[in-house]
């Protein structure tokens, strides 16, 4: 059994809709900006990659802003635009439509004002638990659209956003769902998780001046990653049941892997990251030799791009030369749940247009990570495999194949 | 803050929490279940309430509210002695 994409939609800091995003990504634009939502300038870093154009009274009520958190509104919004473009859903009976959707913060913005309220002694707004809790965004889009199947949210960190699309093809291989809508959702460019990941030495702090050249993967003197927001969702259904309601065919599902590192909470391993493609390579049935494109996870960090090449070139050997990589990542920032689902978007456009985005700010490589990284330009390249790393605290690998409709035949 | 503003006050809240209902047709005996508040909806009426006008409902009498009268009332006596504390 096949497992399709037949709708996408991305709210992201270089565009709201795939047409919008893609244009841009393609152009090497750079959605890097000084922070706008609360006032950063006393921290190390004041950068971000923000949803600057995002206005959820555009498509949601008074009331329902006011019992979301905006992780649920970007998911909705995103979710709204890949259903538009699948032709509605209105094919199947609402028990058999699943919702599986990533976050590794949930409603963070909410937890983060309403407890300094309580801090301050003044009421907490009754809606904090519900706009707080990390399945809400998979809720709301159920809610919103009345899909009363399977309803799931992983929340893995880095990784939430390919686990919660790996767990739609489970469910559909596994017969629980006719079709999922799949993807991750975030929204912490916050002062906690800023102060936060600060503090673990994780984001760039060099930038404040530069924030378009801040987010570097595999460039040389690269000290960090940028935050991001967004949400990437995608319709995936079996392929039979997508072609019988005429459906347009974006890509396959092909394979998903996971592996978890078991050693350290933060700390990326080699080992881990080479386990999961490998995986998502043998679930698809195909060989390491197939793989023609990678859209790597690749956050602008010292340690973490370097161990990304590693195992690239540990698992495909002399080929990891020919194969085409790029990180979206260099252009809108590290979104953390959203992340791996804004990068298959990505990856599926690769696939769809024979076109690969380009890495930004990539000038001088570091000599460690020595591959096609795709600098700076994009490039015409026809690829019928791609896969869509993700890497997450507490050791989660996460990878998952794509490949072109035609390309598995 | 005089009646009138309370009630236009807590009408506008009322407004953004049911979809497609016309502020012009609720007055002070309007029920909260006739407008279509929930009780979540009510709940969150109260703490823009408290906010707006820096009060505090007691939990135990605000069980008992049924119709907007109820709230604006409240308001009103807790509002002065707030303002003369």
């Amino acid at each position: 059994m096949r497992v399709v994409v037949t709708g996408m939609g991305v709210v992201s800091p270089i565009g709201i809709g795939v047409d919008q995003f893609w244009s841009a990504a393609v152009n090497g634009v750079s959605g890097i900006k000084r922070i706008t939502s609360f006032d950063a300038s006393s921290r190390r870093s004041q950068i971000a990659g923000e949803v600057a154009d995002f206005d959820p009274s555009t498509f949601l009520s008074q009331k329902y802003i006011e019992q979301t958190d905006r992780f649920t509104q970007l998911a909705l919004l995103a979710a709204r635009l890949a259903l538009e473009d699948a032709g509605g859903l209105d094919a199947y009976e609402s028990r058999r439509i699943g919702v599986s959707i990533g976050s590794g913060m949930g409603g963070f913005s909410t937890f983060e004002s309403s407890a300094l309220r309580k801090f301050r002694n003044q009421p907490v707004p009754p809606f904090t638990v519900p706009r707080t809790m990390a399945n809400s965004a998979a809720a709301w889009i159920a809610i919103k659209h009345g899909f009363k199947g399977m309803n799931l949210t992983s929340s893995t960190a880095c990784s939430s956003g390919a686990n919660a699309i790996g767990a739609a093809l489970d469910l559909l291989r596994a017969g629980r769902a006719d079709v999922v809508i799949a993807g991750g959702a975030e929204a912490c460019v916050l002062p906690l998780t800023i102060n936060g990941f600060e503090i673990l030495h994780a984001l760039t702090t060099t930038s404040n001046d530069n924030p378009a050249g801040a987010s570097r993967p595999f460039a040389k003197g690269r000290d960090g990653f940028v935050m991001g927001e967004g949400a990437g969702i995608l319709i995936l259904e079996k392929e039979e049941q997508a072609r019988s309601r005429g459906a347009k065919i974006y890509a396959e599902l092909a394979g998903y892997g996971q592996a978890c590192d078991a050693t350290h909470i933060v700390m990326p391993d080699m080992e881990g990251q080479i386990a999961a493609m490998r995986e998502a390579i043998r679930d698809a049935g195909m060989e390491p030799d197939s793989i023609e494109y990678i859209n790597a996870h690749a956050t602008s960090t010292p340690l973490g791009d370097t161990v990304e090449t590693r195992a690239i070139k540990n698992l495909f050997g002399a080929r990891a030369a020919d194969i085409a990589i790029s990180a979206t990542k260099s252009m809108v920032g590290h979104s953390i749940g959203a992340s791996a689902a804004i990068g298959s978007i990505a990856t599926i456009m690769a696939l769809h247009t024979g076109t690969i985005h380009p890495t930004i700010n990539l000038d001088e490589a570091d000599p460690e990570c020595d591959l096609d990284y795709t600098p700076n330009v994009a490039q015409k390249r026809s690829v019928r495999t791609g896969l869509c790393n993700a890497f997450g605290f507490g050791g989660n690998n996460a990878s998952i194949l794509f490949t072109t409709h035609e390309g598995r035949d | 803050m005089d009646t009138a503003e309370i009630e236009a006050k807590v009408v506008q809240f009322i407004a953004t929490k049911v979809e497609n209902l016309d502020a012009s047709t609720i007055n002070r005996s309007s029920k909260f279940e006739e407008l279509g508040l929930d009780s979540m909806d009510t709940i969150q009426l109260l703490f823009d309430a408290e906010d707006a006008f820096g009060i505090n409902f007691d939990s135990e009498e605000a069980k008992g509210f049924s119709t907007v009268g109820d709230i604006v009332s409240y308001i009103e006596t807790h509002q002065s002695s707030a303002a003369s504390q």
